[in-house]
């Protein structure tokens, strides 16, 4: 049982996860994710079975990748835990040994005061006992590994948090019109627009959040890479897409309303236009042929709605360009031009999970900054020689071998 | 003029790197020393492509393949000049001047133009993320580089004092290569958060970036362990460069996905 603990806390295990990890990562690279079953039977017509089988189709959430990361987090907490009483014990102890080091370097008495002056020069604390120098700095630099684990732990923690918990919603809206969410949030779209002033591609919603207890965010600018947040909730610029608009007008009356696919304007219910399809362009031929562009890859140069006339019981396919109008009886229709809208985002976060996982990266990335670059130093110097002591001996060791060089240099050996 | 600047300092590059080479053969220190100078030549060429490039364009030169392999083999320069004037080691030009040719060749192999960089990229995080990424490529590169200087090295002398100056800057360049891999990919899952909503999308790039990570994470853990160093960890660092090379190049050759930036299809697919 013990073995097995130690096994479970040891550094093999932890190497031995990341290597699993790698092999599902190449795997979930190379076979497509999230795809729909018959993608995987198309493509892969011999092992679609296996695939399914192993769930190599959703491998990243797949029991056996996250049975891998919940053990790598064990691992982690074994060896942060373990890290941390280390370094407690350690610390002092070394550095108290550091006054009774054998001396290990082989340097000359000028040789040892370039090392002295090498040390002073780089702020390291001096403690004279016995004889014995002992130089020191970036004590930090200790907590280093320990950082780095622990902040790889509530990074991925976190991450696994951030990436499950919230509520992700895709939603289109007109401009004018609000979409209601379930808890009575309120966002009304006010304009969009895909080109800023300068005529650069831009994509930008402005937007009014009112949450349920009234309080409103303002009119604000959600374009990409730039989300609104208010409350839990953040909106963002997600897609757009391009909406026919008809005027529709009786008896002194008038309606303005956006045509989606099939809609049927009657008073009557007999007598109207049925809405087919709005396109974004023709083309004309040499022979004065026209034909509809069914491209919808943004731009409505010559916009043409293709409609289908109901009257007195015949129906006639027609089509029209904005400005046109129709009359149907006393409905008078007038097309106008198609308006853009955007497709939002919405996302509901549960609270402190994003600054505690900007906390968590942050822990992570200070640990490797001090494990590579605040290492420990503890150099005991003495009239016989020098000793480098402390758990990355190699970069002050560096540091004095320099000195030494440049010292047998200056005399010529 | 632009493009004669770039392909000025690539010339130089490549002289450099031949003259280097027949130096090293035929022992003589001078051709040694002029290469170090055609190099440094070179660099402050591509140095002053890359500033008239960004100053054209009005923005940071890393929106797409060609600039990301021009900054690469800028920040392989870079490097190769602060360790061979700050730390002193000469014999880094003969891995690290190949290096940085190598990276600039496949840049000249890219389409040049100058593009306006889509709303996608548009974001505080883009110099941050993307540069930390050339800077983290260039350090594996580098300690690939010196870790085929090692094997040749011990070849030929088994005992040769350099091997272990060797083999702690192979360490200390996958050190700050991790270190700077980790702010990409962090400061890369904020920026998804802040673009796509979500902190990881398990995006081709992205999954190979993590694999990339983890590969130097246990170098790292391996060479905690005091029994796996010297050839073992300098073959470990050479084999690792595929690796980073098929993350920089061929994700975005033959695994389309969010980051694929020079693709159409990815501009509607993320719009």
């Amino acid at each position: 049982m013990k073995k097995a603990v130690q096994f479970f806390q040891s550094m093999t295990f932890g190497l031995i996860l990341l290597g699993l990890i790698v092999l599902c990562s190449v795997i979930g690279s190379v076979i497509v994710q999230n795809g729909e079953p018959m993608t995987y039977v198309r493509y892969y017509p011999d092992f679609y079975q296996i695939i399914f089988a192993l769930q190599l189709d959703h491998i990243f959430t797949s029991w056996y990748f996250i049975l891998l990361a919940g053990l790598l987090c064990l691992n982690l907490v074994f060896c942060s835990v373990i890290r941390i009483r280390r370094i407690s014990r350690q610390k002092p102890a070394v550095y108290e040994a550091a006054f009774s080091a054998v001396p290990e370097g082989n340097a000359d008495g000028a040789q040892l005061e370039k090392i002295r002056e090498k040390l002073e020069a780089m702020h390291c604390r001096k403690e004279e006992r016995n004889g014995i120098s002992v130089y020191s700095k970036n004590d930090f630099g200790w907590y280093g590994s320990f950082l780095t684990h622990l902040g790889l732990l509530l990074t991925i923690v976190l991450f696994g948090i951030a990436m499950y918990l919230p509520k992700v919603s895709d939603q289109i809206c007109y401009p004018g019109n609000s979409l209601i969410l379930d808890d009575g949030t309120q966002i009304k779209v006010d304009s969009f627009r895909i080109e800023d002033e300068t005529g650069r591609l831009d994509y930008t919603s402005r937007i009014n959040i009112i949450l349920p207890d009234g309080r409103e965010s303002g009119l604000k600018e959600v374009s990409v890479n730039h989300p609104v947040s208010m409350g839990r909730y953040k909106i963002y610029q997600q897609t757009y897409g391009t909406v026919g608009k008809v005027r529709a007008e009786r008896n002194g009356a008038a309606d303005e309303l956006y045509l989606e696919s099939k809609d049927f304007l009657s008073a009557d219910g007999k007598n109207g236009i049925w809405f087919d399809e709005l396109y974004p362009g023709f083309i004309t031929d040499e022979a004065g042929r026209s034909t509809l562009i069914e491209s919808t890859s943004g731009h409505y140069e010559n916009p043409v709605y293709v409609f289908t006339l109901m009257l007195d019981g015949s129906a006639d396919m027609m089509m029209a360009f904005p400005g046109d109008v129709i009359e149907v009886n006393d409905l008078t229709f007038t097309f106008l031009d198609p308006v853009e809208y955007p497709g939002l985002r919405i996302k509901r976060t549960p609270a402190m999970v994003n600054p505690l996982l900007l906390g968590a990266v942050l822990i992570m990335t200070l640990g490797l900054y001090l494990s590579m670059y605040t290492q420990p130093v503890i150099v005991a110097v003495s009239d016989s020689g020098y000793a480098v002591r402390g758990p990355k001996p190699e970069g002050i060791q560096y540091e004095i071998n320099q000195v030494l060089n440049a010292d047998q240099k200056e005399k010529g050996v | 003029m632009l493009n004669f600047i770039f392909f000025a300092g690539l010339v130089l590059y490549f002289v450099s790197m031949f003259l280097q080479f027949a130096g090293m053969v035929f022992r003589r220190t001078a051709w040694t020393k002029i290469a170090w100078f055609m190099f440094l030549a070179g660099f402050a060429l591509e140095t002053v492509y890359l500033l008239a490039r960004g100053i054209a364009a009005h923005r940071l030169p890393l929106s797409n393949q060609f600039e990301f392999a021009s900054a690469f083999s800028w920040a392989i320069g870079a490097l190769l000049i602060f360790c061979y004037y700050r730390l002193h080691v000469e014999w880094i030009q003969s891995v690290g001047i190949a290096a940085t040719f190598l990276i600039l060749s496949y840049a000249a192999l890219q389409p040049m133009e100058i593009t306006e960089l889509m709303p996608a990229l548009r974001s505080s995080w883009f110099g941050f993320h993307i540069g930390s990424a050339a800077i983290s490529y260039a350090a594996f590169m580098l300690a690939g580089g010196i870790g085929v200087r090692y094997i040749i090295v011990q070849k030929k002398n088994s005992a040769d004092s350099s091997l272990e100056q060797m083999d702690y800057f192979i360490y200390r360049l996958i050190a700050l290569g991790i270190l700077m891999l980790t702010i990409t990919i962090l400061s890369g899952a904020i920026w998804a958060e802040e673009a796509w909503s979500s902190f990881w999308t398990w995006d081709p790039k992205e999954v190979w970036a993590l694999i990339t990570w983890i590969i130097y994470a246990v170098y790292l853990h391996l060479r905690l362990n005091r029994k796996r160093r010297g050839a073992f960890l300098a073959w470990y660092a050479i084999l690792s460069v595929p690796v980073v090379l098929f993350t920089f190049i061929g994700v975005n050759t033959i695994m389309p996905g969010l980051h694929s930036y020079g693709m159409i299809e990815a501009v509607s697919h993320f719009m």
